[in-house]
C-alpha cells in the first residue's frame, strides 16, 4: 500500500536546480546540482505507484523503478539502492544521461497533465547517496574460478557483462583500444552530461573487485584475435561502432568539416588534461567560430552544446526533421536553446562552401511527407528554397557505422549482418565462432548507453549458462 | 392448474424423474454437481396450548397457518408439486387404537406408538424387505406390533413429479409390551430407528424413510403445496386428531427434484434458515463421537453412531444433532442454547449467571451457526427460537384462551381482534417455550433464568484457564533472526518485497488489510510459472442469497474469536469435567505469547517438527508427512494435550512443510482416528503471513497460530525506523488487531460468528490442488478441477529452498502479484495490449484489434479458458451467413461500476454508448441523475439502461426503479464476495450525496448482506417487489461464480428472477481488500457450467437468461462464455481501457491520472473516453465472434450456447502438475426437448397481489387525478400491497406529482411482507391490524399508518405491530406505528420520519437520513454505523448506553427547543394518526416527559446540523 506516495496531484514536478545558462555556457560542469534529501523524497512521493508501470515497461533494464521510489519517498534509501542496483550496473550513469523523456518519463502515466516523476534525477540521487554512504561495494565474489572470460571493448556493455560475470566469480579481463576505462562514456559524452569522475569512480570498483584491464590494446594488432580465444574459455565483442556516417555533397573535402565523434573525443581529452594537438591548434577547438552542427541525435547536442562551451561565435544546428520528429531528446534541445544554439528545422545541406577551409554551408528547405505505415514522416526537399549559413566549423553528426571488425581482428570467418553489425543467435548471443559472443552496439547498431548495459547483463547471463553447460558436458564426459 | 388426463401426467412425471435421475448421475460423476450443495429453506411455525392439554384448535390452527405459507414456498411449473410441506403433532392415542379395534385387535391402555414410514412404492422385494427389518428391530427391542396400516393419501391433489416419486406412506403400530414408560419407550424407539436406519442403509435399500417413530408424536410431511396437506392426508381432518402442539413447515428448495424425506418438519425440528458452519459441525460431531456414552443410552451407543447421517441437509444434520442430545436427557431449551447460544461473548451487560451458562456450553460443544428460526418439540417441551443474529423473523400471538401461535409470519392463524392478549417477536439468541408437562409458558428471560440455575455453571467454569491473563501480559517479544538468517527464511517462503510491503506493512502500521482495486488479472495459482504459496490454492467461501454474511465491523457484539484449547469431553453428560480446558481470546499469538502459552502447557504438550530433509530423494515429503501424523497419533496416544507444529528448525539441509499441508495432514488423520478432540494443535508457521494464510490454518484445523517469521520480519522492519516513533509492542498489536479482523471478516462472508464453528470447516474451495491430495488431507472440502499434487508440490518447495539457501544469495524479489512487474507473476492486462486496443478503439481500426486479440491469445494462460480451444463439428461457413454485428452487440453489458467509482463522465460515456447499439450499461450502485431520465438534445441517451439495487440502495426510488429496462440485485461482487464497501467521505461530492440522498463529505456503507435477503424466499419477495414497482423490467441478480452456485440458482430461476448473471471472481472494483480481490470466489468458467448444467438438470434454462462477467475482452472470450451456457457478455475492464484506463490500479485514491476513476475534477479534466471509442470496442468483439461462428459452422450465437462439445482442452498445464482436467466444466446435462438458451419472451410473471383490484378502482385516480379513499380486508398473503398502484402514479404524475394523502388505502388484517414499498407521495396506507416484515421497503414519499385493530384489549405500546427490516433503504415518506418493530428498524434509513413505540436489534443501523422517534425500548446495537440523519428515543430507565454503539454517533438528553419541535411536531403526527393511547398519555405530560428522551445525532454530522445541538452553543448563535 503506498504510503505517503500518489501526491502527483497536489505537488508539481520539480528537477533538481539547474544551473542557469549564462552560468553553465562557460564551463563544462554538469548542469544539475543534485537533489537535496527532502526534494528527492518529495519529488519521488509523486509517484502514482501503477498497476501497470509503463516506466518499468519502456525502460530496456527494467528496472523496477515505482518500487525504488516508494522507498525514496519514505527515506529508505539503502534499500533502494539495493533495488535500483539489482537490475542496473551503473545507475548513476543512467540517471544523468538516458535519455528519460523518451523511455521512462515519457511513458509515465502522469506525464500527460502533470508532468512526469523525475525518475532519472532520483535514479541519480539514490547512487549518489549509495557511493556516499558506501554501500557501493566492488564486486566480491563468494568464490574464486578458474574459469577465465576475456571482453573486448570497455565500454558500457563491457563493463556491466564484467561485473555481471565477475560477481559469479569468473576471472575477467577487459581489453580496450583506447587509455582509460569507459569507451563512450569517457570520451564520446562531455562533461556537463556525465562528469569524468563518474565514470573513473565505477572502473576503480570494478578493478577493486578483480576486473584486469588491458587497456591501449588493439586486437589484431596488438594481440591477435586467435591469441584472445586461446586464452578465454569464452569472449564477448563488445566494441562499439565508431565509424561515422559522411557526408557526399559538394565541398565535403573542405578543411574544417569535422566528424563529431573526432570533435567530442578532443573536448573530452582536453578536458581530462591530455593534450590534442587539433585542439591546441585550433581545427578542433570552437572557439570564436561560427559553428554549424549537422544531425538531430544525441550526438548533434553533446556537439552544440560543447560548441557553445569552447566559445563558439554562433552555434546553429541542421536537421532535415522538425523538432517533433528528431531522433535526439527534446530535453537535450530545450537545454541547447537555452544556451543559445539556434536550430535550423527542415534543412539539409546541399554543398559546403569556401576554398580549403569551410566558410559557410548551402542548405534546402526540406518538408514531410504523410506519415508511412511505421508511423515516420519522409522529408522531401522544396525546390528552389535554397539559402546558406556562415560557417567556420563543420562538425557532423549523422550517425555511427561499425567497423569493419573481422578484417581489423584477422578473423575473417567471423560473420556479419547486411548492416555490417555481428551477426549472433539471438537465444544464446553467440556469434558463428563458438565461445565467441557479441553484444551492445556492435549488434544492434548505434544505440543508448542504457541497451548497451542491458545487453551487458543479458549477455553474462548466457556466457555463464554457455560455461555451465559446457562444464557439465565436459563432467559428464569426463564421467564416461 | 393441469386439465390433462391423469395418465399423460402420470407418464410426464416418470419421464422427469427418470431423465432427472440420469442427468444427476452424469453430472455428479464429472463432479460438477454435488447433491451435498443444495439448500432450503422456508416458512415456520408452532402452534401450543399452553396448559399442555391437547386440543383439537391447536391442529386445525397449525393447518390454517400452512395454508398461507405458500409465497414462502416454491411451486414447480405444473403448479401442484411444492418443494414440501408437513405438520409435526402429537399422537391421537384414540384415533389409532380406534383403528386397532376396527382391524380386530383390542389394543391395552399403555401408550401405543406409531411410526410414520416412507417405504420403497415400486419395488415390492425392497418394500418387503424394508417391512421385515422394521419388524425385525422392533420385535427385538421387546416391544410388539399391532401391524401396518395403510395411510390414506389423495394422489390427485400432488403433482406430476411429485407423484412419480411419491413412496409407499405406511404407518407401523406398536405396542409397549414391556410397559415401559413414556421416557424410556421413546429411547428405546430412538434406538430402535437408529438400528432400522443401520440396516437399511447396509443392504442398499433406497427410498426408505422413516419420518417419525415415537409414542408421542407423528409427523405428516410429503411434495405438496402447504394448502394441500388434508387433502393429501385426510386423516388430518378427523376431529380426534388432537394435540397440545403443532409444529409446521413450508419449504423452498433450490432445486426442482421433488425428494421426500426432505421435507420437514424433522423428528424434533423445523427449521427455516441455514447452517453455514455445516461441514465443520458434522466434523466436530465426527470427533466427539468416541467419547460420546449416556446412562440412557447404555451399550446402545453405538448403534446411534454417527449421528449425522451422511448426505444429510444441514437441517436434517442440526435435527439429528439436537435429537441425540435430547434424549440425552437435556430439555429443549437447554439443547437450543447449547447449539445456537445467543451472542453472548461481546456482551457486557449480560447477568453473570447467564455468562456462566454460555461459557459452559461453549466448553462443550461448538455452536451450529447461520441463519435459524426453529420450532421444535421433544419430551415435555415446545419451543420457538431463533439464531444469535436474528436473521429468521419469529412472530407469536397469545390468545386469551391459552393459545401460543408462532410463525415466520403474522397473521396466519386468524384470531379475533378481541381474543388476542399479546402479540411480539422471538428476537436474536431468544426463545419462548411452553413447559406442556406443567402446563407453562416461559419467556425468553424465564427460560434462561431456569437454566442457568440448573446447575453450578458458575463454578464449573472457573476450571477454565483464561490464557490470556496469563500469557498477554508483558510477553517477551525478543528477536532471533540476524538479518541474512531472516532473508534466507523470507526467500525460503517465497515471500517478495510486494508481500512486505503491500500486505504485512500496512497490517501492522494500520492494524488493518491494504485496500486494491481492478481485480484481479493474474493466473489462478495453478497455472501460474511462479511460486505460489499453498494458501493461494484455496478460495474462501462466502454467502449468496440462501444466507446472508455479517458485518463484522458494526456487529461486532455477535462476532467472536474465543478459542479453547484442550481434551474436549463427552458432550451427552453435563459436568465440570467438561470445563477443564483452557480458553484464549483470538486464536493468533505473538512469538512471546506463544513462548509463555508453551511454558505453562509444560509437559502436557509435545513438539512435532514440520520440516523435511532436502538432501533425501524425491518422496521425503510424504514421508515426512506421514511421520508428522504418526508422531502426532503418538504423543496424543500417550496422553499429551497440546500439540505444537512448528517449522522453525528449516536450514540448509531442511525445508519447511507449508504449514497448512501439515495442519491438514495431522487433522485429517486424527479425525480419522476419533482423537482429534483428544488434543489442540497448535502452529508455528514460517510462510503465514496474511490473514487468508491464518484463515486457510484454521479453517483446516488449527487451534491457535503463531507466524514467527511475520513477527521477525516486523521487528526487523521496526529497528530500521519504518514505524516511525511506533513502540514495536503496538506494532505487534496492530498487525494482530488486523489479523483478528481479518479472520473476522472472512469468518463474516460465509455468515459464521465464531470461530470454534469455523475452525476445521473447510469453508474453501480448492482450485487446482490434485483431488486425491485434497480427499486425503483436506476431506469434504470441494475440488473441482484437480492439479498440483504431492510430487508437484515438493518439486515447488525443493526449488525454492534452494534459491533461499544457494550461495549468492539475493535480494527478495520486487513481486509482481498485486501489481505488474517484468520478471513477476503474469498479467492479463499488459502494457503493449492496453496501448494496442487503446489504439484500435481511439482509429476505428479492426486490423489494429486483431493484434490485440491475438497477442492476448499469445499471452501465458491466466484463466481456465485458456486452456480450452474450439473444437469445430461441422464445416465453416461464410461469415455472409452469421447473424449481424447488431445482433450480436445487444448482449453486451457493460458491468455495474457506480457514478462514485466512475467519474461522471466516464460514467455517462458507457451508458451512451451502450444505448447507441442496443446494448445494456448497468447504473452500479448509487442512484441516477434524474436529468438522465430525458435523452439529450443530440439524441443520446444517457441512461443506464439496467439500474442496480444493491445493499446500501443508495437513491433506489420508485422513480428509479420505474426507468430501466432491467434491475439487478446485486447479491456478490466478485472482487469481494460475501463484503460490504464504504465510500469515504472525500469522495461523496455534492452530486452523489444528493443522488445518494446522503450528505456531502460523509462517509457512506454499503451492508455486506441485502437486509432483506437473508435466504432464498426473501429473494423470491425482493424479486416480487420489484416486479410490481416496475411492472414491465426483467430481474436479474448477480451471483459470484463458486461451487454450489448451481443449486443456488436453481432457486434464484424458482424465484421468478428472468436474468442470472454470473461474476467471476477477476472482477474489477474501486476498492476492496487485497485478500479478497486475490482470494474469494473462482473463475466464471466454473460457476457459468455448473449453473448452466443444474438449470438444465432442473429443466429451469430455458425460462431464465444467463449473463456471464469477469476478465472478457475478446471474441474468443465471448464465443467460449457462450459454449458454457451464456448467452449475455458483460465486459468491463476492458470497456474502461477503451475508455483510456491504464490500469494505475489506484481507483480508491481518487487519483486516477486519466480521469476515469475519481470525482476529483482536476483529474476528470483529463478524460478523454468518447462513446464511440466504446462502441467500437464493442463491434469488434461482436466481428471477431462472427469469425468464430463462421468457422464453428455456427449462423447464430444461440447455435453454440451450451455446446461444451464444441470445446477441447488443449494444455494441461505445467509438467509437475497431477493433471489438470477441465471436464468437470465441460459436462453436459441432457436438456431433453427444451432449448439450451431462454426462450422465455417478456418475464417471468409473479402472482398478483391486492393491487390488481386497487388499480381497478383507483381508475378515477389515475385516469383523472381524483382524490380517494378505498378500503379492503387483508392477510398475510397479499404482499406488497400499494408498490404496483405507486408505479402507475409514478409513471402518471411522477414520485412528488401528488399531494401526500391524495389517495389513502384502509387496510383490516395482518398485512403481507412488504407493506407499502416503494409508496410515493400521495398515497397513504392505513392498517388496522398489523403487518410483517419489509414494511415500507425503499419509501419513496408515501405515508404508512398502524395501530392495532380497534377492538383490541392488550397495550399496544408493549406488543409487536411491524416486523423486521422497516423501512430499508427508504429515501422519503413517513411511517407511524402503533407498537413495536422488529429488528433492523429503518436501517439504511435516507430520508424518511417515522414514529413507533419501540424495536428490537440493530435498529437504525447505516442510517444516513431521515429522523426517527422511538417511543420505547431499543435492542442491542442501536445506530451502528449511522452516519446521517436524526434518532430521538424515550428511555424514562436509561439504558440506551448499554444498547448503542458510540462508534459513529453521540447522545444527549435533548438541549435545544428546535430540536425538542422537531421531535413533538413528528409525536403529535403519531398521535393523530394511530390515535395512540400511550402517545395521548406523553404528550399530555410533555414538560415533565421530554426530559426523558435521547437526541441521537452521527458525530459526522454535528457540524453540519442546520441548528446546534447544545444549549451553549444555541445561545451563542443567537
Amino acid at each position: 500500500m503506498p504510503r505517503n506516495l500518489l501526491k502527483f496531484v497536489d505537488i508539481a514536478k520539480r528537477m533538481p536546480e539547474k544551473r542557469a545558462p549564462e552560468a553553465r555556457r562557460h564551463d563544462f560542469r554538469e548542469i544539475y546540482g543534485e537533489f537535496e534529501a527532502a526534494r528527492a523524497k518529495e519529488q519521488a512521493s509523486r509517484c502514482s505507484q501503477c498497476g501497470v508501470p509503463f516506466c518499468q515497461v519502456h525502460c530496456p533494464l527494467h528496472n523496477n523503478i515505482p518500487d525504488w521510489l516508494m522507498l525514496t519517498a519514505e527515506g529508505r534509501l539503502e534499500e533502494a539502492y539495493e533495488i535500483s542496483a539489482a537490475t542496473n550496473n551503473m545507475p548513476e550513469v543512467c540517471g544523468r544521461i538516458c535519455p528519460q523523456d523518451r523511455l521512462c518519463e515519457g511513458n509515465c502515466v502522469i506525464e500527460k497533465g502533470f508532468d512526469s516523476v523525475t525518475i532519472g534525477s532520483v535514479e541519480k540521487y539514490i547512487t549518489e547517496t549509495a557511493f556516499k554512504e558506501g554501500w557501493v561495494k566492488p564486486p566480491r565474489p563468494m568464490r574464486e574460478l578458474e574459469t577465465s572470460i576475456g571482453i573486448v571493448g570497455a565500454g558500457p556493455g563491457g563493463l556491466a557483462a564484467a561485473e555481471m560475470l565477475r560477481r559469479r566469480g569468473y576471472r575477467i579481463h577487459v581489453y580496450d583500444r583506447y587509455d582509460r576505462v569507459g569507451g563512450l562514456l569517457v570520451y564520446g559524452i562531455p562533461n556537463f552530461k556525465l562528469e569524468k569522475s563518474v565514470v573513473e569512480r565505477r572502473a576503480k570498483l570494478l578493478a577493486e573487485g578483480g576486473v584486469a584491464f588491458h587497456l591501449e590494446c588493439e586486437i589484431g594488432s596488438d594481440i591477435a584475435f586467435a591469441e584472445l580465444r586461446a586464452r578465454h574459455a569464452a569472449l564477448l565483442i563488445a566494441t562499439g561502432v565508431y565509424r561515422a556516417r559522411d557526408i557526399h555533397a559538394p565541398g565535403a573535402g573542405l578543411g574544417n568539416i569535422v566528424p563529431a565523434l573526432e570533435y567530442l573525443t578532443a573536448s573530452n581529452r582536453t578536458g581530462l588534461g591530455d593534450k590534442v594537438p587539433h585542439y591546441l591548434d585550433g581545427s578542433l577547438d570552437a572557439q570564436g567560430k561560427n559553428v554549424v552542427v549537422i544531425g538531430g541525435g544525441d550526438t548533434a547536442m553533446d556537439c552544440v552544446r560543447t560548441a557553445v562551451r569552447q566559445g563558439a561565435k554562433s552555434v546553429k544546428c541542421l536537421y532535415r526533421r522538425n523538432r517533433a520528429n528528431m531522433p535526439g531528446s527534446q530535453r537535450e534541445v530545450h537545454h541547447a536553446e537555452e544556451e543559445g544554439v539556434e536550430f535550423v528545422w527542415l534543412s539539409a545541406p546541399e554543398a559546403f562552401l569556401g576554398d580549403g577551409n569551410v566558410r559557410g554551408v548551402r542548405a534546402i528547405r526540406m518538408r514531410l511527407d504523410v506519415a508511412d505505415s511505421a508511423g515516420r514522416q519522409t522529408p522531401q526537399p522544396i525546390e528552389n528554397s535554397h539559402f546558406s549559413v556562415d560557417s567556420t566549423l563543420v562538425i557532423k553528426a549523422l550517425g555511427f557505422d561499425p567497423e569493419d571488425l573481422p578484417s581489423m581482428f584477422g578473423a575473417p570467418e567471423l560473420a556479419l549482418t547486411r548492416w555490417g553489425t555481428l551477426k549472433i543467435d539471438h537465444k544464446s548471443m553467440m556469434t558463428s565462432l563458438d565461445g565467441v559472443f557479441a553484444a551492445g552496439d556492435i549488434v544492434r547498431g548505434a544505440s543508448l548507453v542504457v541497451w548497451a548495459i542491458r545487453d551487458g547483463r543479458d549477455a553474462a547471463e548466457r556466457i555463464h549458462a554457455y560455461l555451465t553447460a559446457k562444464a557439465g558436458s565436459h563432467a559428464r564426459s569426463a564421467a564416461e | 392448474m393441469s386439465d390433462r388426463p391423469h395418465r399423460h401426467r402420470h407418464d410426464e412425471g416418470e419421464r422427469f424423474v427418470a431423465e432427472w435421475r440420469r442427468n444427476a448421475t452424469h453430472l455428479e460423476a464429472s463432479g460438477l454437481y454435488d447433491p451435498a450443495e443444495e439448500h432450503d429453506a422456508c416458512g415456520v411455525g408452532l402452534v401450543c396450548a399452553i396448559d399442555g392439554k391437547p386440543r383439537r384448535d391447536v391442529v386445525t390452527a397449525g393447518i390454517e397457518a400452512l395454508k398461507v405459507l405458500w409465497h414462502r414456498g416454491a411451486v414447480d411449473a405444473d403448479g401442484k408439486t411444492g418443494d414440501g410441506a408437513g405438520i409435526h403433532v402429537q399422537i391421537p392415542q384414540d384415533f389409532f387404537k380406534d383403528h386397532i379395534r376396527h382391524t380386530g385387535h383390542e389394543p391395552g391402555e399403555a401408550r401405543l406408538a406409531v411410526g410414520m414410514i416412507f417405504l420403497p412404492r415400486t419395488d415390492f422385494a425392497a418394500q418387503e424387505r424394508c417391512r421385515c427389518i422394521v419388524e425385525g428391530e422392533i420385535l427385538a427391542m421387546g416391544y410388539g406390533i399391532y401391524g401396518w396400516r395403510q395411510v390414506p393419501i389423495d394422489i390427485s391433489v400432488i403433482g406430476e413429479k411429485a407423484n412419480a416419486t411419491r413412496p409407499e406412506i405406511e404407518q407401523i403400530l406398536i405396542a409397549n409390551m414391556k410397559g415401559t414408560g413414556a421416557r424410556r419407550f421413546e429411547i428405546d424407539l430412538y434406538i430402535i430407528r437408529r438400528r432400522i436406519e443401520k440396516q437399511v442403509l447396509a443392504e442398499s435399500l433406497r427410498d426408505f424413510y422413516i419420518c417419525s417413530l415415537s409414542c408421542r408424536s407423528v409427523i405428516y410431511k410429503g411434495m405438496f403445496l402447504a394448502e394441500q396437506l388434508t387433502a393429501f392426508y385426510p386423516d388430518l381432518l378427523d376431529a380426534r386428531f388432537v394435540s397440545s402442539f403443532a409444529i409446521y413447515h413450508q419449504r423452498y428448495s433450490t432445486n426442482t427434484f421433488p425428494t421426500w424425506p426432505l421435507a420437514q418438519p424433522f423428528r424434533m425440528l423445523a427449521h427455516n434458515g441455514e447452517i453455514n458452519t455445516l461441514l465443520g459441525n458434522v466434523n466436530w460431531m465426527k470427533a466427539h463421537e468416541p467419547r460420546m456414552a449416556h446412562e440412557w443410552f447404555g451399550d446402545h451407543m453405538g448403534d446411534l453412531l454417527p449421528i449425522v447421517q451422511p448426505g444429510s441437509s444441514d437441517s436434517m444434520a442440526l435435527d439429528a444433532v439436537f435429537e441425540v442430545l435430547v434424549r440425552a436427557d437435556r430439555s429443549v431449551p437447554m439443547v437450543k442454547t447449547m447449539l445456537i447460544p445467543e451472542a453472548w461473548s461481546n456482551q457486557p451487560s449480560l447477568a453473570p449467571e447467564l455468562h456462566d451458562l454460555y461459557s459452559y456450553t461453549n466448553s462443550v460443544i461448538e455452536p451450529w451457526d447461520g441463519p435459524a428460526a426453529i420450532c421444535a418439540f421433544g419430551g415435555q417441551w415446545a419451543m420457538a427460537s431463533v439464531d444469535r443474529n436474528g436473521l429468521r423473523p419469529m412472530r407469536y400471538t397469545i390468545t386469551t384462551d391459552g393459545m401460543l401461535i408462532c410463525g415466520s409470519e403474522t397473521g396466519m392463524v386468524r384470531i379475533d381482534d378481541a381474543e388476542i392478549a399479546e402479540k411480539g417477536r422471538v428476537g436474536p439468541g431468544q426463545m419462548i417455550a411452553v413447559d406442556l408437562a406443567n402446563g407453562k409458558l416461559y419467556r425468553d428471560r424465564e427460560l434462561k433464568d431456569m437454566l442457568a440455575h440448573g446447575r453450578p455453571y458458575g463454578k464449573w467454569t472457573r476450571h477454565v484457564k483464561k490464557l490470556d491473563d496469563l500469557i498477554k501480559t508483558g510477553a517477551d517479544e525478543r528477536v532471533e533472526f540476524a538479518r541474512e538468517e531472516l532473508r534466507r527464511r523470507q526467500l525460503s517462503v517465497g515471500w517478495s518485497l510486494e508481500d512486505l510491503e503491500m500486505v504485512l506493512h500496512p497490517m501492522a502500521e494500520d492494524g488493518k488489510e491494504a485496500v486494491g482495486s481492478m481485480g484481479d488479472d493474474t493466473p489462478v495459482a495453478v497455472l501460474s510459472e511462479h511460486h505460489r504459496g499453498m494458501h493461494h490454492y484455496f478460495r474462501q467461501n462466502f454467502s449468496q442469497v440462501t444466507n446472508p454474511p455479517i458485518d463484522s465491523l458494526r456487529e461486532s457484539r455477535v462476532m467472536s474469536l474465543t478459542t479453547r484449547l484442550g481434551n474436549l469431553g463427552n458432550i451427552l453428560i453435563e459436568d465440570e469435567s467438561q470445563c477443564h480446558l483452557l480458553r484464549l481470546s483470538s486464536p493468533v499469538l505473538t512469538n512471546g505469547e506463544f513462548e509463555a502459552m508453551r511454558a505453562y502447557m509444560g509437559s502436557t504438550a509435545a513438539r512435532i517438527d514440520c520440516t523435511f530433509e532436502t538432501e533425501r530423494a524425491d518422496g521425503s515429503l510424504r514421508a515426512a508427512l506421514s511421520r508428522i501424523c504418526q508422531e502426532a497419533e503418538d504423543a496424543v496416544r500417550g496422553g499429551y494435550q497440546h500439540l505444537i507444529l512448528s517449522d522453525k528448525s528449516v536450514s540448509a539441509a531442511r525445508a519447511a512443510i507449508p504449514m497448512i499441508l501439515a495442519v491438514g495432514a495431522v487433522h485429517a488423520h486424527l479425525v480419522r482416528k476419533k482423537l482429534r478432540t483428544f488434543c489442540s494443535l497448535n502452529v508455528r508457521s514460517a510462510e503465514c503471513m496474511d490473514v487468508h494464510y491464518f484463515a486457510v490454518l484454521i479453517g483446516v484445523g488449527a487451534t491457535t497460530v503463531n507466524a514467527y517469521l511475520a513477527q521477525e520480519t516486523l521487528a526487523d522492519r521496526h529497528r530500521r525506523g519504518l514505524f516511525g516513533t511506533v513502540a514495536y509492542e503496538e506494532v505487534l498489536q496492530r498487525y494482530r488487531h488486523a489479523v483478528d479482523q481479518g479472520l473476522l471478516k472472512i469468518m463474516s462472508k460465509m455468515g459464521i460468528a465464531v470461530i470454534s464453528a469455523y475452525r476445521g470447516g473447510y469453508n474453501f474451495e480448492a482450485l487446482g490442488l490434485s483431488r486425491s491430495l485434497v480427499a486425503e488431507f483436506f476431506p469434504g472440502m470441494p475440488s473441482r478441477i484437480s492439479g498440483l499434487g504431492l510430487g508437484g508440490i515438493e518439486h515447488n518447495l525443493r526449488a525454492l529452498h534452494a534459491r533461499a539457501y544457494a550461495e549468492d544469495y539475493a535480494a527478495l524479489p520486487v513481486g509482481g502479484f498485486y501489481k505488474y512487474r517484468r520478471g513477476g507473476e503474469a498479467h492479463a492486462w499488459q502494457g503493449a495490449l492496453i496501448h494496442t486496443l487503446q489504439s484500435a478503439v481511439a482509429t476505428d481500426s479492426y486490423s489494429t484489434f486483431k493484434k490485440y486479440s491475438e497477442a492476448t491469445r499469445r499471452l501465458a494462460p491466466v484463466a481456465l479458458r485458456d486452456l480450452l480451444d474450439f473444437a469445430p463439428k461441422k464445416p465453416a461457413i461464410s461469415i455472409d451467413e452469421v447473424e449481424s454485428i447488431t445482433e450480436i452487440r445487444k448482449r453486451f453489458v457493460t458491468p455495474g461500476m457506480s457514478l462514485g467509482a466512475l467519474g461522471p463522465e466516464a460514467h455517462e460515456t458507457l451508458n451512451i454508448a451502450m444505448n447507441r447499439i442496443g446494448a445494456k450499461a448497468d447504473s452500479g450502485e448509487g442512484g441516477e441523475d434524474p436529468a438522465r431520465y430525458k435523452p439529450k438534445p443530440n439524441g443520446d441517451n444517457a441512461n443506464s439502461a439496467i439500474k442496480q439495487v444493491s445493499s446500501g440502495r443508495f437513491g433506489v426510488t420508485a422513480e428509479y426503479l420505474n426507468n430501466c429496462r432491467e434491475l439487478e440485485i446485486k447479491v456478490a461482487q466478485g472482487a469481494k464476495p460475501g463484503e460490504g464497501g464504504q465510500l469515504p467521505g472525500f469522495k461523496v461530492t455534492e452530486m452523489i450525496a444528493r443522488l445518494r440522498h446522503s450528505t456531502p463529505g460523509v462517509m457512506l456503507i454499503s451492508p455486506p448482506p441485502h437486509h432483506d435477503i437473508y435466504s432464498i424466499e426473501d429473494l423470491a419477495q425482493l424479486i416480487y417487489d420489484l416486479k410490481q414497482i416496475n411492472p414491465d423490467c426483467r430481474v436479474c441478480v448477480k451471483l459470484v461464480s463458486r461451487s454450489g452456485i448451481g443449486t443456488i440458482a436453481a432457486g434464484v430461476a424458482k424465484a421468478k428472477a428472468d436474468v442470472i448473471l454470473i461474476s467471476g471472481h477477476v472482477g474489477g472494483t474501486g476498492a476492496s481488500p487485497v485478500s479478497s480481490i486475490k482470494f474469494a470466489g473462482t473463475p466464471w468458467e466454473m460457476g457459468l457450467s455448473e449453473v448452466h448444467q443444474i438449470l438444465t438438470l432442473n429443466r429451469l434454462r430455458h425460462r431464465i437468461k444467463l449473463r456471464t462477467d469477469g476478465g472478457i475482452k475478446t471474441g474468443r472470450d465471448v464465443v467460449i462464455a457462450a459454449m458454457l451456457g451464456a448467452e449475455e457478455y458483460g465486459v468491463g475492464t476492458a470497456a474502461l481501457i477503451a475508455m483510456g484506463c491504464i490500469m494505475v490500479r489506484q481507483c480508491h485514491s481518487n487519483t486516477c491520472p486519466v480521469g476515469v476513476c475519481t470525482q476529483d475534477s482536476k483529474l476528470r479534466a483529463k478524460f478523454e473516453g468518447t462513446p464511440e471509442r466504446v462502441v467500437n470496442l464493442f463491434t469488434f468483439i461482436a466481428e471477431e465472434v462472427r469469425e468464430i461462428l463462421a468457422s464453428l459452422g455456427a449462423r447464430s450465437l444461440n447455435e453454440v450456447i451450451g455446446r461444451t462439445d464444441l470445446l477441447a482442452q488443449v494444455s494441461r498445464g505445467s509438467a509437475h502438475l497431477d493433471d489438470l482436467d477441465l471436464n468437470q466444466i465441460l459436462a453436459q446435462a441432457d436438456p431433453g426437448d427444451y432449448p439450451r438458451y431462454c426462450t422465455l419472451e417478456g418475464r417471468n410473471e409473479v402472482p398478483d397481489t391486492l393491487d390488481a383490484q386497487i388499480l381497478k378502482d383507483a381508475k378515477p385516480l389515475l385516469e383523472d387525478g381524483e382524490k380517494m379513499q378505498l378500503a379492503y380486508n387483508i392477510r398475510n398473503t397479499l404482499r406488497a400491497i400499494g408498490t404496483r398502484l405507486s408505479s402507475a402514479i409514478t409513471r402518471k404524475y411522477g414520485m412528488v406529482g401528488l399531494p401526500p394523502g391524495h389517495i389513502t388505502l384502509r387496510l383490516r388484517g395482518s398485512a403481507g411482507q412488504s407493506l407499502g414499498a416503494f409508496a410515493v407521495q400521495g398515497l397513504r396506507l392505513e392498517v388496522f391490524g398489523d403487518a410483517n416484515d419489509y414494511v415500507g421497503k425503499g419509501l419513496s414519499g408515501g405515508e404508512i399508518v398502524l395501530r392495532p385493530g380497534t377492538s383490541v384489549a392488550y397495550d399496544a405500546h408493549v406488543n409487536t405491530i411491524i416486523g423486521n427490516t422497516v423501512l430499508y433503504g427508504a429515501t422519503a415518506g413517513k411511517l407511524f406505528a402503533a407498537g413495536q418493530a422488529g429488528e433492523r428498524f429503518a436501517v439504511r434509513n435516507s430520508g424518511a420520519s417515522a414514529v413507533i413505540e419501540g424495536c428490537g436489534s440493530n435498529g437504525c443501523e447505516y442510517m444516513t437520513g431521515g429522523v426517527v422517534v422511538i417511543l420505547g425500548p431499543v435492542g442491542d446495537n442501536f445506530a451502528a454505523g449511522m452516519t446521517g440523519g436524526m434518532a430521538f428515543v424515550y428511555d424514562p430507565s436509561d439504558e440506551l448506553a448499554r444498547h448503542i454503539n458510540p462508534e459513529s454517533v453521540l447522545w444527549q438528553r435533548i438541549e435545544v427547543p428546535h430540536w425538542e419541535n422537531v421531535c413533538r411536531a413528528l409525536i403529535e403526527e403519531h398521535r393523530e394518526a394511530t390515535q395512540s393511547r400511550f402517545t395521548a398519555a406523553l404528550l399530555n405530560d410533555w414538560d415533565r416527559e421530554s426530559a426523558k428522551f435521547w437526541q441521537i445525532v452521527p458525530k459526522e454530522m454535528v457540524a453540519r446540523l442546520s441548528h446546534p445541538l447544545k444549549r451553549d452553543a444555541a445561545a451563542a448563535r443567537a
